[in-house]
């Protein structure tokens, strides 16, 4: 079985159809129109069906010198090789009758394209789904590994290939993709979903989610099919407004797939806060039936959950991020009011005056609001410049330089509104000092350091009688035996 | 003798402790054609009492105040405290950080409060440890750095791998990386041709660090199983002081399901002594694949020689914190935090005796890739990874910046004992895969 000839059966079709001809028409003046396409998988009723062996199909070098057998993958390129034979050139005339379109069927028994009904309308498509779906991966990425068993669709991966972004429903955007998953596991935005189901009456939309789970358990490939009819045309839908993804739909990202999927899921109903794209929400609702359940609620949800935020977006992702950057922590940016609020807040906490005695509890106000060092330099100089730093204020200035470093290691962001509230602070707890506190030998500029020895020498260790390094180094220069050293013999 | 070499980054200062010298000259053989004319950078010896402030000197500082100590020296530890005191700050550069974190643990060596210093250290940590702060570190560390996603890929690639076709899966996961090694794995799991396996998925945690964001994370976890479409289990099992006495009934293991261990920097933090009967446990479970990832350092054979101890652990630590200042920008918070997490390491390894007094304090006497096979090898046979995990971590490292690689780029039988990530050539993580 290796020609192709062999192979061909004929599977007469028992369907009549009317015959269709609009080039029939000798008055008509229009260019023939193309071909008409039916569906993949739909193959015309009347063409012949042709069963071809794997091995036929993989074959890459179907013609065949007859003198050397050299193997070429045009009839064109062998014409010109036999030519080297001195051998005439055969071209093959297309033949006059018209012929009857051809349709091919899977080999592969367990394939959805085995059956006749299901033929595919081309050789080379035949060829390259049998490689795709039943043929080994031969052709890798180099970015991102991913394998592919045709040629050309590696080659079109790799041009595209780290091109793409990744947006997560909090309007970050990513580059890759495993740090984008990865994200997006963590993101807020991820936790808030959850809280607008619970918000939004959703007995239908719970029903919807546990039937959803369960269509989903085999997506293939991608997720978008685990939605099933659903996730098909919506997609569609939604690629015209995410204009950084291309109409292929097995290329779309999955994570906005089922960002997107999400929609008519139910937990992402909420996201529709300050939605104002009506007519996709119609489009999508007269597309997807299933979707119609969550959809036709919506409008209520949208109403209920008119944000703060009325600002138009225009892709689909930014309509979660349009609603949820004022909720969830500011991985988007806030606006300067809320900014101000938060930093007010952290303020506060701050001027309490169990500061020092809870300092390390406080410190966790925010992870988000990040310091540079440039803001910490500058607050230091602040707090200088509020204390002074002539040996007078000797205590000021150590516990400033101790709450400094206390500080240090946390977010700062709201610090430069807090020296005022720090002032207090000093003024309240400077009169539980019980005893000066003796700075280092030289009291140098790096005040830093007077922060670090005292942060590293027993913070938790009590008010009073802590042993701080420069007082101790201060007895190890002029007495022979210092505490915690005198098991040590001099050498010198 | 002491000699100084001018480059345009700084001065190399050589000292050498029991010779003076007065009136240093600068050596003028600079490698680059620039006049020194202006000697601005200050480099004396160090026996005048002035400090030398410029080029690479934390290293040899550092590594006389631990022969000091260790030669018990009082007089000349005292003055080498004073001067790293003096120099050291951890909002410097690198050489400054490394003296501060360094001189905090050798004062502690050298006053025995290293236990101390470290429980203090450690409810600072905790107090200061939320799971916004948390997660915002790590993943910021993962987005510059490949530290932790390299033995992640290499993991989840060996999982995959090892269980493919399997339906139930159960991962015992015992690391440090709060869980960011999952949603990719997840992805992998829903997007695989065949039918999505059930997961489930037990994390062991000793750190007290770690408990108290883990509900958190398990949270997350569960929504984005959801959100995957995975059917998923998550699950906590925090009562336990001691790997060792992890059981398949304790871990909820079940006959039908098919056991993978993940130890991502998990095993340095048992006590040495009893990190033998630990890998045995780990065997009792019964598991089809073992994943094991710990960075490349041997803070256990030295355990007893302070000095070799000591340099080794600056060795470590000099490259670790050169590749944060690489890898991440100046101003960096995030970066800063993870320095000041080494501090804790830094006394616990060099302060700290492994004594009698386990609360449950990890101990982090890291071993290299080398030393865990033979552990391993007693109860575990290699596993190599396929050249599809290795494609993968390959194309992992170019997603960063220049300066990572993968050693061995897969031949020969060695690369069964693992792979290795390098920075700069020199190795700094290994990961593994053991089979029953």
């Amino acid at each position: 079985m290796q020609m192709m000839s062999s192979d061909m059966f004929s599977i007469p079709s028992s369907i009549r159809t009317f015959a269709q001809d609009p080039d029939a028409n000798p008055n008509n003046l229009k260019p023939p129109p193309k071909k008409k396409r039916n569906l993949p998988g739909t193959p015309d009723p009347d063409a012949e069906v042709i069963a071809l062996s794997p091995k036929t199909l993989m074959a890459t070098n179907r013609f065949i010198c007859e003198i050397c057998n050299k193997g070429f993958q045009r009839d064109q390129n062998l014409q010109l090789h036999r030519r080297g034979h001195n051998l005439p050139w055969k071209l093959k005339q297309r033949s006059n009758k018209e012929v009857r379109k051809k349709v091919y069927i899977c080999p592969e028994k367990t394939c959805v394209h085995h059956d006749p009904s299901r033929a595919l309308g081309d050789l080379t498509g035949i060829k390259k789904h049998f490689s795709r779906k039943h043929g080994e991966k031969k052709w890798k990425c180099e970015k991102c590994s991913k394998k592919y068993a045709v040629q050309s669709d590696w080659k079109a991966h790799s041009k595209t290939c780290g091109t793409r972004e990744y947006k997560c429903d909090c309007g970050t955007l990513f580059s890759r993709k495993d740090s984008f998953i990865t994200h997006r596991a963590f993101c807020d935005a991820l936790a808030e979903e959850r809280a607008r189901i619970t918000s939004v009456a959703a007995t239908n939309l719970n029903f919807r989610n546990d039937s959803m789970n369960e269509t989903v358990i085999n997506p293939q490939p991608g997720l978008l099919n685990g939605f099933a009819g659903r996730g098909g045309p919506d997609a569609a839908g939604i690629s015209q407004f995410c204009p950084g993804f291309g109409p292929d739909l097995t290329g779309l990202p999955e994570m906005v797939q089922v960002a997107a999927s999400n929609l008519f899921g139910s937990s992402s109903v909420g996201n529709f806060g300050s939605c104002n794209e009506s007519p996709w929400l119609d489009k999508s609702a007269a597309t997807s039936n299933g979707a119609n359940l969550s959809l036709a609620s919506l409008p209520h949800a949208l109403k209920e959950e008119e944000g703060n935020k009325g600002s138009m977006v225009e892709t689909l992702t930014s309509l979660y991020s349009g609603n949820q950057s004022q909720q969830s922590s500011p991985a988007a940016p806030m606006s300067a009011t809320a900014l101000l609020q938060k930093a007010a807040q952290m303020g506060s906490t701050r001027s309490n005056p169990s500061f020092f005695g809870n300092s390390f509890g406080v410190m966790n106000s925010s992870g988000s609001h990040s310091t540079t060092l440039n803001t910490l330099t500058h607050n230091r100089n602040e707090l200088h410049q509020v204390f002074g730093t002539g040996k007078q204020h000797e205590n000021l200035m150590a516990t400033a330089s101790l709450s400094e470093g206390v500080l240090a290691g946390s977010s700062l962001s709201s610090l430069t509104s807090t020296s005022n509230n720090l002032a207090q602070m000093m003024m309240q707890t400077s009169g539980k000092q019980t005893e000066p506190v003796p700075l280092k030998l030289h009291l140098g500029s790096n005040s830093v350091e007077n922060s670090l020895t005292r942060d590293f020498l027993g913070m938790g260790g009590g008010e009073s009688g802590r042993p701080f390094l420069p007082q101790e180094l201060a007895k190890f220069a002029s007495m022979g035996s210092a505490m915690g050293l005198s098991h040590f013999t001099s050498n010198h | 003798m002491d000699r100084t070499l001018f480059t345009p980054k700084g001065t190399y200062f050589f000292h050498h402790p029991t010779q003076q010298s007065n009136g240093t000259q600068p050596d003028m053989q600079s490698s680059n054609n620039q006049p020194q004319t202006s000697h601005t950078s200050t480099s004396r010896s160090s026996d005048s009492g002035e400090p030398c402030v410029t080029g690479k000197w934390a290293s040899s500082l550092l590594k006389e105040c631990a022969r000091a100590i260790s030669d018990k020296d009082s007089s000349r530890i005292h003055h080498l405290l004073w001067m790293l005191n003096e120099l050291a700050s951890p909002y410097g550069d690198c050489d400054q950080k490394l003296a501060s974190y360094f001189l905090q643990a050798l004062f502690c060596k050298a006053t025995e409060s290293g236990h101390r210093c470290y429980k203090t250290l450690s409810t600072v940590a905790e107090k200061s440890h939320s799971f916004d702060s948390a997660r915002k570190l790590i993943l910021k560390f993962q987005e510059v750095s490949p530290w932790t996603t390299f033995g992640h890929v290499a993991s989840n690639g060996a999982i995959l791998e090892a269980l493919e076709g399997e339906t139930k899966l159960h991962i015992i996961d015992i690391s440090n990386t709060l869980c960011t090694q999952w949603p990719t794995l997840l992805e992998a799991l829903a997007t695989r041709n065949d039918e999505t396996p059930r997961l489930k998925l037990t994390v062991v945690v000793t750190a007290s660090l770690v408990r108290s964001v883990m509900k958190e994370i398990g949270q997350r976890m569960e929504k984005f199983a959801r959100l995957m479409g995975v059917p998923f289990e998550f699950q906590v099992i925090s009562g336990v002081n001691h790997l060792g006495e992890l059981t398949k009934e304790g871990l909820g293991i079940r006959d039908d399901e098919a056991v993978a261990v993940n130890c991502i920097g998990a095993l340095r933090r048992v006590e040495v002594e009893e990190r033998r009967r630990v890998i045995q446990t780990l065997q009792s479970l019964g598991p089809r694949v073992v994943t094991v990832v710990e960075e490349e350092a041997d803070f256990s054979s030295s355990r007893n020689d302070f000095v070799k101890c000591f340099e080794e652990c600056l060795r470590f630590y000099t490259l670790y914190f050169e590749m944060l200042e690489e890898s991440f920008v100046p101003t960096s918070n995030e970066r800063l935090m993870l320095e000041r997490e080494c501090s804790r390491s830094i006394v616990r390894v060099l302060a700290c005796d492994d004594i009698e007094d386990d609360t449950g304090e990890d101990c982090e006497r890291r071993e290299k890739g080398i030393q865990w096979s033979e552990r391993l090898k007693e109860a575990f046979s290699p596993l190599g990874f396929s050249e599809d995990v290795v494609d993968d971590v390959k194309a992992l490292l170019k997603r960063y910046r220049s300066g990572w690689a993968l050693v061995p780029p897969q031949q020969g039988e060695d690369h069964q004992l693992g792979i290795y990530l390098t920075w700069k050539d020199e190795p700094v993580v290994w990961a593994s895969a053991w089979k029953p």
